[in-house]
């Protein structure tokens, strides 16, 4: 063994070597099984946006997100750093230590285990080395960086609230595993380092200084003695977090990476599945962000639906359907989320593969809509569809109805003229073929009908609208909720109204998010509004009466609601207003049935008309 | 021997009977009552099922049983107290009342029609409770707002009872069975007229009930359908156009009528709230236990009767305000 060859040996490396390995044909089987198995489309995505500015993007993200975790750092200050220094930590000392033993071996060619027992292999830098650059110095540096994030680790665990978190993972057995490992690298790290620089008398001043120190208490002998089973320590638990990591949460570390740079190329998650799902949900590291702000877990103290539970069972294989079918889908996780998870579409499609053992799930359903002798009459440029639930709250539709007339607007009324269920509770539920049944019913209905605005009473329809129903974009019709509609008639001074001396607070429909300032002109314009910023718009706790649960009961549901209607009605308004026929109806609920009245934003737009 | 108070709260029939019972059991009853009257709901209603007896019979015959007994009208109470010897009533305008020991027999709401917003009540003007219709029953026209009369009615069961979705859980019992009265007794008040019941499950369980239920379909020709209808339009002529999945079938139906009638179910009323006493999952006040002290409270001097714990028929409450007074006598006069 001699400065100049490469090949430095000895039995120790052998655990953190074979792990490498391992964990390295790891991830190149799970990426190229993953990437073979995309949808042909997808793989076109791919090429077409591969050499566009979109990889540069992708790259930003990348290093912004897996390195510095800005997010994180978004959610909490303390939390954030605890990932930064772990991730970014790490990632220098792999660098710095890279160009340390290329710089000093005069060769970039060497085994990864030359650089990661550099100081074993060379207790001593030549005089010459430190002249150019005080490499030694840097890596104690980067050493205490990464034992901070440690520190901080251990301390999360004692003491979550202190970043922040209620509430923590439970984790699987690997996790255990991987977790105490990477609890153990860097301290053990730190203590063979210190040993030999204590041997040597060598190092910087924090490798160098505790070695000093622990000279200086121990024996001679006893330190010499030391040295080596620390570095086969240090060496067994690497290889033992290589080993464990394709199995545990820690793969996020790597399947991040390639999850942005194909979310960069636009691939999505399909309601159906595809391989892609496995770079999203292998790209969740279980953080636990999406635990507090989760209205079940909230409200019902249900702990083992949300996202990092869900994602870990169907990875390993034991998702239930209690699970999958336990969301309300309001996506307060989502927004949370640090690595963008889209978790409604992965949930959306383990929900249609239950559907599918089902042996219902592609028998022909809904015959009787071709069969019903079409009934539907009358024409318009704006259709105003209702859907199902405006149709049980019919003094929104009553609201709606005052409102075009007073604006002279000529209104085709699809509920009245054959339309349909938007098909949006089929599918939440998994049933995709009787929802695409039901859109190309509809669809061809607002064909016939020559419909240029579709006004729609519920978000829920607006939703499937906007998102599912592909034809309506190529059919040039513009989808609009009725909160859009009515701010733009009055802006554009269609609708005159006066002002109402009461004071609303105003509750975000799940379904409309990204919608909030049409509700908000509206409603200022006619009355007083008394919003909590704490609780509004992406912060907006769900009213309970998600379609897309499919398991809470009603009991549950209301005590869900119930925590909108305190949030609310602490801001001293005198009604709620929502501009959800859902929402409506489930904070009805939840108010108690005679104390506080819940109303639809058109209601009250008619009483200012 | 001065006789000892007993303070009876409500003035339906199972207050009346009741107060009867405790006179006949040597107390002296003072009857509450929070409304100008007595006679709670079954003063307002026409005739009663099974065999169409006028209500009014059966207030008269309580009238009768307690002519001479003590009553307060106009007095809502809104707070009970019982501290072990005594019993200590406060109405909502600051009067106070006391006795030995107190029977709750404050009855039900009618549910408000207007929480299942999906049927148009109070905003279809044809659209009415079977509470309504009794009133018309009583005035001896049925009659559309228009003054018409209606060619089509539906009975729609189960508003308010059954419902996760309004929070009244329970069946109310006795809807049931006036659904089907009152479906009889339209097609007698409106010759001609078609009526249609709409349920999800027809619970005829009492003495007489089946033999009505088949009567109503042969002898005057009223359909049911199993489905609840899922909404209610108003058509420009102001009939209501109903949809519904008729369920034995599987296929949706669409209905128009001209009236629509709904079985408004029975829910706790505020007072439940209100006593402090321990009440059970639809509300309505729990008894001690509800096989052998289902007319005493779990406080002691303060008992239960009638509809104050759950939906019943008149036979029932009636049966309870005699229980009841007999189970004081047995606990104040060991």
């Amino acid at each position: 063994m001699h400065p100049g060859s490469p090949w430095f040996f000895d039995p120790f490396v052998l655990p953190f070597s074979i792990g490498v390995l391992w964990l390295f044909i790891a991830i190149v089987w799970k990426w190229s099984k993953w990437f073979a198995g995309l949808p042909r489309e997808d793989k076109a995505l791919i090429r077409h946006n591969f050499f566009t500015a979109r990889t540069f993007r992708a790259i930003k993200e990348a290093f912004l997100e897996c390195l510095i975790h800005r997010k994180i750092w978004k959610t909490n200050p303390m939390l954030g750093f605890m990932h930064m220094s772990l991730a970014l930590g790490w990632f220098l000392l792999i660098v710095v230590g890279k160009l340390e033993t290329s710089a000093y071996i005069r060769d970039a060619v060497n085994p990864p285990h030359v650089h990661v027992f550099f100081r074993y292999f060379f207790p001593e830098e030549p005089a010459a080395y430190i002249r150019h650059f005080n490499y030694a110095l840097l890596m104690d540096c980067l050493l205490i960086f990464v034992l901070c994030g440690v520190a901080l680790a251990w301390g999360k665990r004692l003491y979550s609230r202190m970043m922040g978190m209620k509430r923590t993972t439970r984790h699987t057995p690997f996790d255990r595993i991987a977790l105490t490992t990477l609890w153990l690298i860097f301290p053990l790290r730190y203590l063979a380092e210190s040993i030999t620089c204590g041997v040597h008398d060598s190092g910087s001043f924090f490798t160098g200084g505790t070695g000093d120190l622990l000279a200086s208490v121990l024996p001679g002998g006893v330190l010499s003695a030391m040295e080596y089973p620390a570095w086969w320590a240090y060496s067994i638990v690497l290889g033992l977090f290589f080993v464990a990591m394709p199995y545990s949460r820690y793969m996020h570390i790597f399947t991040e990476i390639p999850l942005i740079f194909l979310r960069a190329y636009k691939v999505k998650s399909k309601p159906e599945g595809s391989t892609f799902d496995n770079f999203q949900i292998q790209a969740c590291s279980r953080c636990g962000i999406c635990l507090d702000p989760c209205p079940i877990a909230a409200d019902l103290d249900i702990n083992n639906i949300q996202p990092a539970y869900f994602l870990r069972d169907r990875r390993y294989g034991h998702l239930t359907a209690q699970v999958a079918d336990t969301c309300l889908m309001c996506g307060r996780c989502a927004q949370a989320c640090p690595v963008g998870i889209d978790q409604a579409t992965l949930r959306l499609s383990s929900r249609v593969a239950f559907a599918r053992q089902s042996s219902f799930y592609e028998a022909p359903r809904y015959e009787f809509l071709a069969s019903t002798a079409d009934r539907s009459e009358g024409t318009g440029r704006v259709g105003y569809f209702a859907g199902c639930m405006t149709q049980l709250t019919p003094s929104i539709t009553r609201a709606m109805e005052k409102i075009f007339a007073a604006a002279r607007v000529d209104v085709w009324w699809a509920d009245k003229n054959g339309g349909v269920c938007c098909g949006r509770p089929m599918r939440l539920s998994g049933n995709l073929p009787a929802a695409e049944r039901m859109e190309r019913y509809n669809t061809e209905l607002f064909r016939k009908h020559g419909i240029t605005t579709l006004v729609t009473g519920c978000p829920i329809c607006y939703k499937t609208f906007t998102q599912e129903y592909k034809e309506l974009q190529k059919m040039g019709i513009r989808v609009l909720h009725h909160t859009q509609y009515i701010a733009e008639l009055i802006a554009g001074g269609r609708l005159k109204t006066s002002t109402l001396a009461a004071s609303y607070a105003y509750h975000d429909p799940c379904e409309l998010r990204g919608i909030y300032s049409e509700p908000r002109y509206v409603l200022s314009h006619v009355a007083t509004l008394t919003n909590a910023e704490s609780h509004e718009k992406d912060r907006v706790h769900c009213c309970g009466g998600s379609l897309a649960n499919l398991t809470l009961d009603t009991a549950a549901q209301k005590k869900i609601g119930t925590t909108v209607v305190h949030n609310l009605l602490a801001t001293g308004a005198e009604t709620i207003v929502t501009s959800c026929p859902q929402c409506k109806k489930s904070l009805q609920l939840s108010a108690g049935n005679d104390q506080v009245h819940v109303v639809d934003i058109a209601e009250v737009v008619a009483r200012a008309v | 021997m001065t006789q000892e108070r007993i303070l009876v709260i409500g003035g339906g029939i199972a207050g009346l009977q009741a107060a009867a019972a405790l006179r006949e059991e040597g107390f002296r009853p003072l009857i509450i009552e929070k409304s100008p009257a007595t006679g709670g709901h079954v003063a307002r209603w026409d005739r009663l099922f099974p065999t169409q007896l006028h209500a009014r019979e059966v207030i008269d015959t309580l009238n009768t049983a307690t002519d001479g007994i003590e009553s307060a009208t106009g007095q809502e109470i809104v707070s009970l107290q019982s501290d072990g010897t005594g019993v200590t009533a406060l109405s909502a305008t600051g009067e106070r009342f006391e006795g030995r020991a107190a029977v709750v027999a404050t009855g039900f709401d009618l549910f408000d029609a207007r929480l299942k917003e999906e049927y148009g009540y109070g905003m279809y003007e044809n659209v009415i409770t079977s509470a309504e219709l009794e009133a018309m029953f009583r005035d001896g026209k049925v009659t559309m707002r228009n003054g018409e009369a209606p060619k089509r009615v539906a009975i729609l069961h189960c508003v308010g009872s059954r419902d996760e979705k309004v929070g009244q859980n329970h069946c109310s019992k006795v809807c049931c069975i006036t659904g089907i009265k009152q479906a009889i007794e339209l097609t007698e008040a409106v010759p001609g007229v078609q009526v249609t019941n709409f349920y999800m499950d027809l619970r005829a369980f009492g003495n007489g009930y089946e033999e009505l239920y088949r009567r109503s379909q042969i002898e005057n020709g009223v359909t049911y359908v199993r489905g609840r209808i899922s909404e209610a339009g108003e058509t420009i002529d102001k009939r209501i156009q109903l949809k519904v999945e008729d369920t034995l079938v599987g296929r949706p139906l669409r209905m128009t009528v001209d009236m629509l009638v709904l079985l408004v179910g029975m829910r706790a009323p505020k007072c439940c709230s209100t006593f402090g006493l321990p009440t059970q999952a639809n509300g309505f006040f729990a008894p001690r236990d509800p096989y052998t002290q289902t007319v005493a409270s779990t406080t002691p001097g303060i008992y239960l009767a009638g509809t104050a714990t759950g939906p019943k028929t008149i036979g029932e409450t009636v049966n309870e305000a005699v229980a009841v007074a007999r189970r004081i006598r047995m606990d104040l006069k060991k």
